[in-house]
């Protein structure tokens, strides 16, 4: 049993388009990998691979398993763009990443107890009486990460966490995520500030029209021609005194 | 132990079903012991448990035989139909989906049409077979139109509303070339309990009791239908699957439901609504909560049906409709009201 998530050869079509062409990479767990590269390079499409949902052609193993439709695995999973239920409560909501451990029955005192602290973690303690449509895009987020963090997954699959977020909020959804891989949880995160990646992930996979044209350290990766290749050299990379590398349109470079 | 501070409050409480249990017992003992002949509430409730001092005679067969099974045929109907109701309303994330939208109340209404014409009008005995029949096969056949299960929820609840057109012309071609059975046709679209016998509730009874038995097991997994099925997948639910199950259940309440009392209206959209604008809860696990009130709405509909003009009978279907219609705005506004 291999402690990786090994992908060899995955293709996804739709239709006669080739979404993701031929990807070969191998993700430890315990890690956090982000996928960063422009928009259209198949980042969600792998993501949706990596759950299990999409039809695929070559082979994507964790632990040694397939995961297509595979339903014995513990994985979270938090869209970019949720379907937001009509009339549910925050604490319903978290409360469905329970359901399973609670075998589909009412919820446990343990699980409520569970619950509490993730509402505490999450900044949502005292709004699980709201209704999550009437979130604002930041605690909306916050609402997902927590129905995560309530499942206890092994592996977290995120679709740019950040996204809706400002810069206090992006910092603290980060910090949470965080929190997970330092209790073991392996992280997979689609992101589109490359900055951010640098400074959270392990490993960082640069991806561009469906292929992977990087996969590595995030410290290599970041300084490596590929990753400005990757976006038609349109970014500049920086490094701050503290070490830390920025990563910034380039504003000059307009073909 | 785990005290309240460290814990957050249970999602669905149990007194919300019990007291709709206890609504549901008293409005059908009320229902047994009026009518044209009123019998006193404590005789009747002393007949059903059979205690010393129950009543014998004309009273004890209007009881057991007449009224019991009518409103105990309301109860199975009132329940199917509302749950069904709630169901596909999660299913096709559709506030306004009733139990009749994939065809079934068509394709009953063209069985039920078929089984008056073959028998002249006057034999009632094939309707609700044919019925069934009907309402089963027009839902399917709109699972197979629409291709692949479930791949567009959307593209299942156009090719209902397309069979349902379908069966609705045939049925009403049907019903030019045969006048005779226009009146027949029309008062079992309006739907009605007077069919109700001890035979019509044992067989009813079996379905209806198989589909919410499957239902209720479910009703938790239903609630992640309302995320996308990503999340609902790696919650750990197969949305396709249950998406059929639940469909499949729901169907054979509904055409179970039909084939007993015609088509009974607005109990599968304002039950759900009601109970989950009174309760503030949406989720599924209200399902059993809901199929209780529905079940007291249906007996209480024909209860007004049998006594408000009495001796005629109303339609049961205008009753939940003239009742239920106005209280339906009332709960909507409210609801409205303490969302915003």
């Amino acid at each position: 049993m291999s402690d990786h998530i090994q992908v060899t050869d995955l293709t996804v079509r739709y239709g006669d388009q080739t979404i993701l062409n031929d990807i070969n990479v191998s993700i430890s767990h315990g890690s956090w990998t982000c996928l960063v590269g422009p928009n259209g390079a198949g980042k969600t499409t792998f993501l949706k691979s990596l759950l299990g949902m999409t039809p695929y052609s070559g082979s994507i193993e964790d632990k040694g398993k397939e995961v297509f439709k595979n339903h014995q695995r513990n994985v979270a999973f938090v869209p970019q763009n949720p379907q937001i239920p009509q009339g549910m409560s925050v604490a319903e909501y978290v409360m469905l990443g329970r359901s399973k451990k609670d075998g589909w029955g009412n919820e446990s005192a343990k699980s409520r107890s569970f619950i509490h602290d993730v509402l505490v973690q999450t900044h949502l303690y005292g709004m699980q009486g709201n209704l999550v449509s009437h979130l604002s895009g930041g605690e909306m987020q916050r609402a997902l990460i927590a129905r995560a963090l309530a499942q206890e997954p092994e592996l977290i699959l995120l679709d740019e966490p950040t996204s809706a977020l400002d810069l206090h909020h992006q910092i603290a959804v980060l910090n949470n995520i965080e929190l997970l891989k330092e209790r073991g949880v392996t992280i997979i995160s689609t992101m589109h500030d490359i900055t951010l990646a640098a400074m959270y992930a392990t490993q960082i996979v640069v991806m561009h029209q469906g292929k992977v044209l990087l996969s590595g350290l995030a410290a290599d990766v970041i300084h490596s021609p590929e990753l400005k290749n990757a976006f038609d050299n349109r970014i500049s990379v920086y490094t701050l005194e503290s070490g830390r590398p920025v990563i910034v349109a380039s504003k000059d470079e307009v073909l | 132990m785990i005290t309240q501070e460290k814990s957050i409050a249970r999602i669905w409480n149990w007194r919300i079903t019990a007291s709709a249990a206890f609504v549901l017992l008293i409005v059908a003992i009320f229902a047994v012991s009026l009518g044209p002949i009123n019998i006193d509430f404590i005789e009747v409730f002393k007949t059903l448990f059979h205690l010393p001092g129950h009543a014998t005679g004309q009273n004890q067969t209007v009881i057991l035989q007449l009224r019991l099974p009518r409103v105990i045929l309301g109860v199975l109907v009132g329940a199917a139909l509302a749950t069904s109701g709630a169901v596909y309303q999660t299913v096709f994330h559709n506030p306004l989906a009733d139990p009749y939208l994939l065809g079934a109340a068509s394709g009953a209404g063209l069985g039920a049409t078929l089984a008056l014409i073959s028998t002249h009008g006057n034999s009632y005995a094939l309707l609700p077979i044919f019925s069934f029949i009907g309402g089963v096969l027009a839902v399917l056949t709109s699972f197979f139109i629409s291709g692949k299960f479930f791949a567009e929820p959307n593209t299942l609840l156009l090719s209902g509303i397309a069979v349902g057109s379908f069966a609705t012309a045939i049925q009403t071609y049907l019903q030019q070339r045969h006048s005779a059975v226009l009146r027949p046709v029309y008062s079992w679209i309006l739907g009605d309990l007077t069919s109700a016998s001890w035979s019509v509730v044992a067989w009813s009874s079996v379905y209806i009791a198989i589909a919410l038995f499957i239902l209720f097991s479910v009703s938790k997994q239903l609630d992640g239908l309302m995320l996308s099925d990503e999340e609902a997948f790696s919650l750990g639910i197969n949305p396709n699957r249950l998406r059929i199950m639940a469909v499949g259940a729901a169907t054979l309440a509904t055409a179970t439901a039909v084939s007993a009392s015609g088509l009974i209206g607005f109990v599968g959209i304002v039950v759900p609504h009601l109970v989950r604008g009174i309760t503030r809860r949406v989720t599924n696990r209200s399902l059993i909560t809901i199929a209780l009130t529905g079940a007291a709405f249906l007996v209480l509909a024909d209860l007004g049906a049998r006594t408000l003009l009495s001796p005629a009978e109303l339609p049961i279907g205008v009753i939940t409709a003239f009742v239920g219609a106005p209280f339906f705005l009332f709960v909507l506004r409210n609801r409205r009201k303490a969302g915003s």
